[in-house]
């Protein structure tokens, strides 16, 4: 299909207003069907482009940045695959939701000015569908927006583009958080914004280096051209940087519980399985591909780093009583084992990688949507207010289960798939180095993942199993705009773990040629 | 391949080998709908499944029987060129039929012991995805596919020892209330099932890393092409690699059949319904282990012949089992609770077997212990799965755990009474009319004759963990059959409860399997030669190992034990006897009174605490993998994340940038002095550097 990507882009951005209008003026369940078809569209798109092998398009540009273009292969279309499948999924997810906040939102604000409160009923019902309508007008603009620059990220074939496009998802991200967050959400919007955008400053800053040294920012040219070594290494350090803040490596991670606690939830099950893997993608794209020889010198850190990230987001989730705050360590230490991956430096340990980020957007996209029905139907997000609630909400407590057992990676779901293969790529240049180093690595990585099950199965008996509370008794299942989506992904990652050849021809192909095998 | 054309009415197809794990999952794919339209169905619809399944399986015989093979691929993961597939050989044969039979009957014992369940739905579910995934590992041709099953028995393990996940007291395992080393011993059901899951993926954790440094070098997962050459054993042995490959994917089997150290989750496992018990952690789930050690073991013992010996490998199998039998039988000597017993023994006795397939790998007649270990399984599977049944039983009907609780049933309970004492007798390993006897003695001639330097020591603790066996078995039916009715009987009589034998779906199923301990005891010294002549022919021909065939010697035992190792007989006859007759004195005749003769001096006393805390071997594990990591997290995360990395990156930063642009503010001052002042300052420090 002629011009397939530019439109997989570009038709979220430019139909944003009209999802704004139609929200505001006509409601919620209209926007939510005009957004949902929009991205369905464009969903059978990326997959349509993606089952013809690579795809590649250039447009004209500015002289001094090169052409901008888009390119799927088969790195990047597991990535897209995974972001748009994700974005469309949750946009049925989002009505009941965001309903809920608005109307709590709604209230609260009706607690402040209490000028209003003295009018009729009538009116302040139509008030509140008003208020409805334009909030969820705004609400479906911004996260076609925000879909937009997560799918633009991992397309670009350029490094000023990638910029902006990584900027682009930064923005509505900030409002989505600032404006229905939990919590002190300005603050935290606020957080998310400047925590993200100190990265993708640093990592404007290796883009630089390179595109300035080469005199190009194409990928293309990049791929062709000798960079001196001094610059290469420098360049990389600030890219590795600058995405290692994107996918909140230890130290860098302070911002993501806050920001995936208070988000709402149909923007946590986005933002952590989609988003803060997008770094993974940049390190595979920029460092792996295109500065390979740095890349198999700072191989060891990525694997080291990655296996603390791994052990202490584990160990930290281990301590958490807010469900999505404990998802979102959770989310830290799976970013690990992308990391891990990466760091291993053979052909398997990045599929593997690879496999994991998709594996972990489908299990925690569950799991974070599992929470929303929790704090939606509950209205608690405490674990330790819950218990017993398999027997009041069983799709979620089935869905929720095959979601944990995504990340704990057991058989028959996608994470066994991936983490087999994750570690055998680690064994492998361990033995092929010969490298102590590495070996420990790869056991303490292994043991990693009973630490992960240990959480996940602590967090399934708090929340599901055990003594029902009395305030429980009365809870109900949620709706099936929020179930089925659940239920989707719950069949999707089961699909994948038995038959991964759906992803992993097209990454062993890519990989294989990276690596130069 | 035929050596022997006994011939069977039909022949083995492929079809069926893959349907024998198939049939299981398909019930359980369409076991929710089924339950949605009636709850009534879903049994039937599990009970028909698991018969159409145990007969594909019985439809393999003629593979043991002839001694061939059914080996069928498919691509399966094109990306890495894996293929998967089933392999029927006379082990997975064997193997497939136990588990088939055995969980057909225990289904049907499951419809009356889950009668009116409102979960039934879910019990069947899972009931048959645990078939089906143990079907899986059975018939598996490489390891990769044995994993998936092997992880999804222990799921399926998971799902069901905290199938009451409402954590009723009831269904609670250990006393409320006591402590080990300041640790409660009293679990729920949600807490055990965690517990079994998370202490048996350590195993699997050692398994998996086992499984890819094999793959690394053999650039395979499948069995066959790794009895097909040696060049990978060549490679791996080169870097020392074989043998922690091999430990490693032992690891996964200690984990899985509850060996030493990672025994401790079996015994809460008895939170499950005691069909689940019977099946699972008894008959087929925790046999799994010695399945796979009896599946990869002759790959290695073969390797012997090209000359690369990897004897510590069998050398750790059979301590690991020794220390096992030994450690768990101990403390089935104390416990109150009838399922707990019953699961030290299950423990214990996997021990045995494992010792029998370690000591095998360290004798020239590999095929003795083989036979040994795997007949024991065979055995076992049987009577256990009565006993656990039978127990069940009892559960039902008195409403209790404790055989304290119990007493005195045999009046009102004839039928449970008799075939637990038929299993009973075989787990004990009564002579000559036993399964139980014939494998137990042919593990004790196995580990006398294997000639090694641990054969002595081993023998010992094998005869040892014998006389505790019967001794424990005779105090469970004695606390719970003979005697005076307890005062829990007593109360539930006064109020009106009429203590009955169970119904006819129960005791069915117990009853068949009791009888075939029994039975096949009868003829068991025949069956043991059949089985060691089928194991001769298949390890000749699928890995090449002889046998040597002992010349008939000339033996003072009467004819009809022709082949009996007389050291092994005596042995054994004197364990049984000892232990039968001490338990008998204690809580048959109860001519002594137990409590009063462990109070009775303080040696008894503390050995009597040690096995009743577990040789604080769990209080342990919990200390040091569970209280102190979490202690170690909350300090981690009350200290480091909230203090260094929460207040120091994001309130520190705000508070610095606050009070920098404060100090950047102070510097506004509005005044044009003070900025002509610093103006010229700086113009001056920029000439005295240029003049510089």
């Amino acid at each position: 299909m002629e011009y397939a990507l530019l439109q997989a882009v570009f038709l979220p951005l430019l139909l944003s207003p009209i999802a704004y209008i139609l929200g505001r003026k006509v409601g919620p369940t209209p926007a939510m069907w005009f957004t949902f078809a929009i991205l369905l569209y464009t969903t059978i798109i990326v997959i349509n482009a993606a089952l013809s092998g690579t795809v590649e398009e250039h447009y004209p540009w500015t002289e001094q940045f090169g052409e901008f273009g888009f390119l799927l292969d088969g790195l990047a279309s597991p990535f897209a695959i995974i972001i748009y499948v994700l974005s469309t999924i949750l946009v049925l997810y989002s009505k009941p939701y965001m309903i809920h906040k608005f109307h709590e939102q709604f209230e609260e604000e009706q607690k402040e000015n209490p000028s209003s409160s003295g009018s009729s009923s009538v009116v302040e019902s139509s008030a509140l569908s008003n208020y409805v309508n334009a909030k969820s007008g705004l609400y479906f603009a911004l996260y076609l927006v925000f879909a937009m620059g997560m799918l633009g990220t991992v397309l670009a074939t350029n490094l000023i583009e990638f910029y902006i496009f990584f900027e682009v998802m930064l923005i509505p991200g900030f409002f989505l958080v600032a404006l229905w967050g939990d919590g002190p959400r300005r603050k935290i919007g606020l957080m998310f914004l400047f925590w993200t955008h100190a990265g993708a400053v640093v990592l404007l800053l290796g883009f630089l280096m390179i595109g300035l040294t080469i005199g190009s920012f194409d990928f293309a040219d990049i791929r062709e051209s000798e960079i001196p070594q001094d610059v290469v290494l420098i360049s990389a350090i600030a890219i590795a940087v600058g995405l290692g803040v994107k996918l909140a490596v230890f130290m860098f991670h302070i911002w993501l519980p806050y920001v995936h606690g208070s988000a709402p939830t149909p923007i946590s099950a986005l933002l952590s399985p989609a988003m803060i893997g997008i770094g993974a993608y940049g390190i595979f794209r920029l460092i792996v591909e295109f500065l390979p020889a740095t890349f198999s010198e700072l191989s060891i850190w990525f694997h080291v780093w990655g296996l603390v990230t791994m052990i202490y987001g584990g160990a930290m989730a281990l301590m958490q009583d807010d469900i999505k705050r404990l998802l979102a360590y959770s989310s830290i230490s799976q970013m690990g084992y992308l990391l891990f991956g990466i760091g291993s430096a053979s052909t398997m340990g990045l599929a593997g990688a690879e496999m994991m980020y998709i594996t972990h957007g489908l299990g925690k996209g569950i799991l974070f949507m599992m929470a929303g029905i929790i704090i939606v139907k509950v209205g608690t997000r405490s674990i330790s207010k819950l218990g017993g609630l398999a027997g009041k909400m069983p799709i979620t407590a089935v869905c929720a289960v095959i979601g944990a057992l995504t990340i704990m990676g057991v058989p028959p779901t996608s994470g066994f798939m991936g983490e087999w293969i994750l570690f055998y790529g680690a064994l492998e240049t361990a033995i092929a180095e010969g490298s102590t180093l590495r070996a420990v690595t790869f056991g303490l990585g292994l043991v990693a993942t009973a630490l992960t099950m240990s959480y996940m199965l602590w967090m399934l008996k708090r929340i599901f199993f055990g003594k029902t509370p009395e305030h429980l008794e009365n809870v109900k299942e949620g709706s099936w705009y929020m179930t089925a989506p659940m239920m989707v992904l719950a069949g999707f990652t089961i699909v994948l773990g038995i038959y991964p050849d759906i992803f992993l021809k097209g990454i062993m192909g890519y990989m294989s040629g990276v690596l130069g095998v | 391949m035929a050596t022997e054309a006994v011939g069977l009415p039909f022949e083995a197809t492929s079809t069926a080998a893959w349907l024998v794990w198939i049939l299981p999952f398909a019930a359980a794919m369409i076991m929710p709908g089924i339950g949605k339209l009636s709850k009534q169905a879903t049994g039937y619809v599990a009970v028909g499944f698991a018969l159409m399944s145990a007969l594909s399986a019985a439809s393999l015989l003629p593979l043991a029987v002839e001694g061939s093979e059914i080996h069928k691929q498919v691509m399966w993961i094109e990306a890495i060129g894996l293929k998967g597939g089933v392999l029927a050989d006379p082990l997975s044969v064997i193997m497939a039929n136990v588990v088939g039979w055995i969980s057909f009957l225990i289904m049907i014992y499951s419809t009356g012991y889950m009668k009116g369940d409102k979960d039934i739905t879910r019990f069947w579910f899972w009931m048959m995805f645990f078939i089906g995934s143990m079907q899986l590992i059975v018939l598996s041709d490489n390891l990769l596919q044995v994993f998936f099953g092997w992880e999804g028995v222990g799921l399926a393990s998971y799902m069901l020892i905290s199938f009451w996940y409402r954590d009723k007291k009831i269904d609670h395992v250990g006393q409320e209330g006591r402590t080990t080393l300041g640790l409660l011993d009293y679990y729920a059901p949600t807490h055990a099932g965690m517990k079994a899951f998370i202490m048996t993926k350590v195993g699997d954790v050692m398994m998996i890393a086992g499984m890819l440094l094999i793959f690394l070098y053999a650039g395979t997962f499948g069995f066959k092409e790794l009895m097909g050459g040696t060049e990978w054993a060549v490679a791996m042995s080169a870097e020392g690699m074989l043998v922690p490959a091999f430990v490693l994917l032992f690891g996964g089997a200690i984990g899985k059949s509850a060996q030493f150290p990672l025994n401790e989750w079996l015994l809460e496992a008895m939170t499950g319904p005691t069909a689940v018990s019977a099946l699972i952690h008894a008959a087929t789930m925790v046999k799994a282990g010695v399945f796979l050690v009896a599946r990869i073991g002759p790959i290695v013992f073969a390797l012997g012949a090209a000359g690369i010996m990897a004897d510590q490998f069998f050398e750790i199998v059979a301590w690991v089992g020794a220390i096992t039998a030994l450690l768990l039988a101990t403390q089935g000597m104390v416990n109150p609770e009838i399922k707990k017993v019953l699961a030290y023994s299950t423990g214990s006795q996997i021990g045995y077997m494992m010792m029998a397939l370690g000591v095998a790998g360290l004798s020239h007649q590999y095929v003795d212990g083989y036979t040994a270990g795997f007949f024991h399984l065979i055995s076992h599977a049987m009577f256990k799965a009565s006993l656990f049944m039978a127990a069940g039983s009892l559960l039902h009907v008195v409403g209790s755990r404790f055989m304290t609780d119990m007493g005195g049933l045999r009046k009102s309970m004839k039928k449970t009474y008799a075939f637990m004492w038929a299993a009973g007798l075989g787990l004990m390993g009564a002579p000559f009319i036993t399964t139980g006897f014939w494998s137990k003695d042919a593990i004790f001639a196995s580990v006398y004759t294997s000639g090694n330097e641990w054969a002595l020591p081993l023998f010992a603790i094998a005869v040892l963990t014998a006389i505790i066996t019967a001794f424990y078995t005779t105090r469970m039916i004695g606390m719970v059959f003979f005697g005076p009715k307890s005062k829990h009987i007593q109360k539930m009589e006064e109020e009106g409860h009429h203590i009955h034998e169970a119904s006819l779906s129960m005791w069915v199923p117990y009853g068949i399997l009791a009888v075939l301990t029994i039975g096949i005891g009868l003829i068991g010294l025949s069956t043991e030669h059949g089985l060691h002549h089928m194991f001769e022919v298949y390890l000749e021909d699928s890995f090449g190992i002889h046998s040597e065939y002992a010349k008939a010697e000339s033996s003072i035992l009467p004819d009809f034990l022709k082949g009996i190792n007389p050291v092994a007989l005596g042995a054994s006859l004197v364990a049984f006897a000892t232990g039968i007759g001490l338990g008998y004195i204690f809580y048959i005749g109860r001519w002594v009174d137990p409590v009063r003769f462990v109070n009775s001096n303080i040696f008894f006393y503390s050995i009597h605490k040690l096995f009743l805390n577990r040789w604080y071997l769990n209080a342990i594990i919990y200390w040091c993998f569970v209280v102190a990591p979490l202690w170690l997290a909350r300090g981690v995360f009350r200290y480091f994340e909230k203090t260094a990395m929460d207040y120091g990156m994001n309130d520190g930063f705000q508070k610095a940038t606050a009070w920098g642009a404060k100090v950047v503010q102070g510097t506004q001052t509005g005044v044009s002095q003070s900025y002509l002042f610093v103006f010229g300052a700086g113009l001056l420090f920029v000439v005295l550097i240029l003049l510089m």
